[in-house]
């Protein structure tokens, strides 16, 4: 009985280690897994935090960093308002294939504007400044905002024109705002004046937003080309319309 | 064998997580665009998201590549994957034209369809070696391995360690 006892127990007594090893395990593993997450939560805190620190879409801009001689808050009409037939574009001054619907269109467009048969709703914009080691996107749309500012929409149009004809590859380092201030000057504005808006990057939130706004507008691309309210979907197909009703 | 197979689909999993992640890291204003353009999601969250998916791609990249708390990220990388697919398939029904923005945006692709197309077919893929990590997380140069020296004896779905434990 006593010896029955004593074996009992003892079987009981190694079972109950082994308990007691494995809980022992579990609330190590326990402990790991918890730190391991602990520290991952935290790496993804400090990214996140990173990540939204750097966006600055959506910050208000101060009268000085807005563009002046807009038509709305973040495009410029230009034509006569008499004439019968509308193009929206949304454009980016980095982006080739808007540089091949200009290659293709922008003279006759121009013409047509002088001539009054249409007018055109510019919503520049700049996504693209990944394509360049300099931000040349968004330098660039600022620079003509600066020459609209200081040299009203023709000069805007002047120097969309020597932008497109000059249009940085993209994987290059642009074009620096010296250049800038040159094609700005060659479009119209004065040079004293245009200088100081290009070196400072004074439009730049402005730029930000207008970006934002483009998604907001549910376009997702450039060029992007609206003909009297309709979405042209292909640009081959759109360019044909935009001939055809600048002819 | 399966324990090979797992560090595959990890490498696989995890090598594309983290180049997309970082593709996206620097733009963080573009990579809200991408959200809002799928048309999907409040505006109220859109900004967030946006922010927050290149921080989720690059740690579910990392664990995945180290082999740490494989099953918890497998689980993760899995949802993201369905998320990811459902997003894509919504925006090809109703006809959008976007880049999926996957290695970070570059403009609207020349032929939509088939982009959508090869998109939902990777993601599938994706999300298949995510679900294998989830079922079968144990995997050879794991940093697992070394967190949880004993964890075979925990069952862990693998059957050559069970015949161990037996």
């Amino acid at each position: 009985m006593a010896t029955n006892q004593k074996k009992l127990s003892k079987s009981e007594r190694a079972q109950a280690l082994m308990r007691q090893q494995q809980r022992r395990e579990r609330r190590r593993n326990l402990l790991v897994v918890g730190s391991v997450v602990l520290a991952v939560l935290i790496i993804a805190a400090v990214l996140f935090f990173v990540q939204s620190k750097s966006d600055t879409t959506g910050k208000s801009v101060t009268a000085s960093g807005t563009p002046k001689n807009l038509s709305g808050q973040y495009d410029v009409v230009i034509g006569k308002s008499s004439a019968p037939h509308t193009i929206k574009l949304y454009e980016d001054l980095q982006c080739p294939i808007c540089q091949e619907f200009e290659k293709a269109a922008g003279d006759q467009v121009r013409s047509a504007i002088a001539d009054g048969k249409v007018k055109v709703d510019y919503h520049m914009v700049a996504f693209l400044d990944r394509e360049s080691s300099t931000n040349y996107s968004s330098r660039a749309l600022n620079a003509a905002m600066a020459v609209l500012s200081t040299a009203g929409p023709q000069g805007f149009l002047k120097f969309h024109e020597i932008a497109y004809d000059n249009q940085p590859a993209e994987g290059s380092a642009g074009v620096p705002d010296s250049t800038l201030v040159d094609w700005a000057v060659q479009a119209g504005a004065d040079k004293a004046k245009v200088t100081p808006l290009i070196d400072g990057n004074v439009y730049h939130q402005w730029v930000v937003n207008a970006t934002d706004q483009m998604s907001k507008d549910k376009v997702t691309g450039t060029p992007t080309i609206f003909i009297d309210g309709t979405e042209e979907t292909n640009l081959q197909t759109g360019v044909n319309a935009v001939l055809q009703i600048t002819k | 064998m399966r324990q090979w197979v797992g560090v595959l689909a990890r490498l696989l999993v995890g090598i594309v997580d983290l180049v997309a992640g970082l593709a996206k890291f620097p733009d963080p204003a573009g990579n809200v665009r991408q959200v809002r353009a799928f048309q999907i999601l409040p505006e109220s969250v859109v900004p967030t998201v946006g922010h927050a998916l290149p921080t989720a791609e690059i740690i579910i990249g990392v664990a995945l590549i180290l082999g740490l708390l494989t099953r918890l990220f497998g689980v993760l990388s899995a949802l993201f994957f369905i998320a990811f697919i459902i997003g894509i398939s919504a925006a090809w029904a109703r006809g959008l034209e976007i880049n999926c923005g996957c290695f970070g945006s570059h403009g609207v692709p020349a032929n939509p369809q088939r982009q959508y197309a090869i998109d939902i077919a990777r993601d599938v893929g994706l999300l298949a070696c995510s679900l294998w990590l989830m079922v079968w997380p144990r995997t050879r140069l794991a940093l697992d391995t070394l967190l949880f020296p004993h964890h075979e004896r925990l069952a862990d779905g693998d059957e050559s360690e069970e015949t161990v434990e037996v």
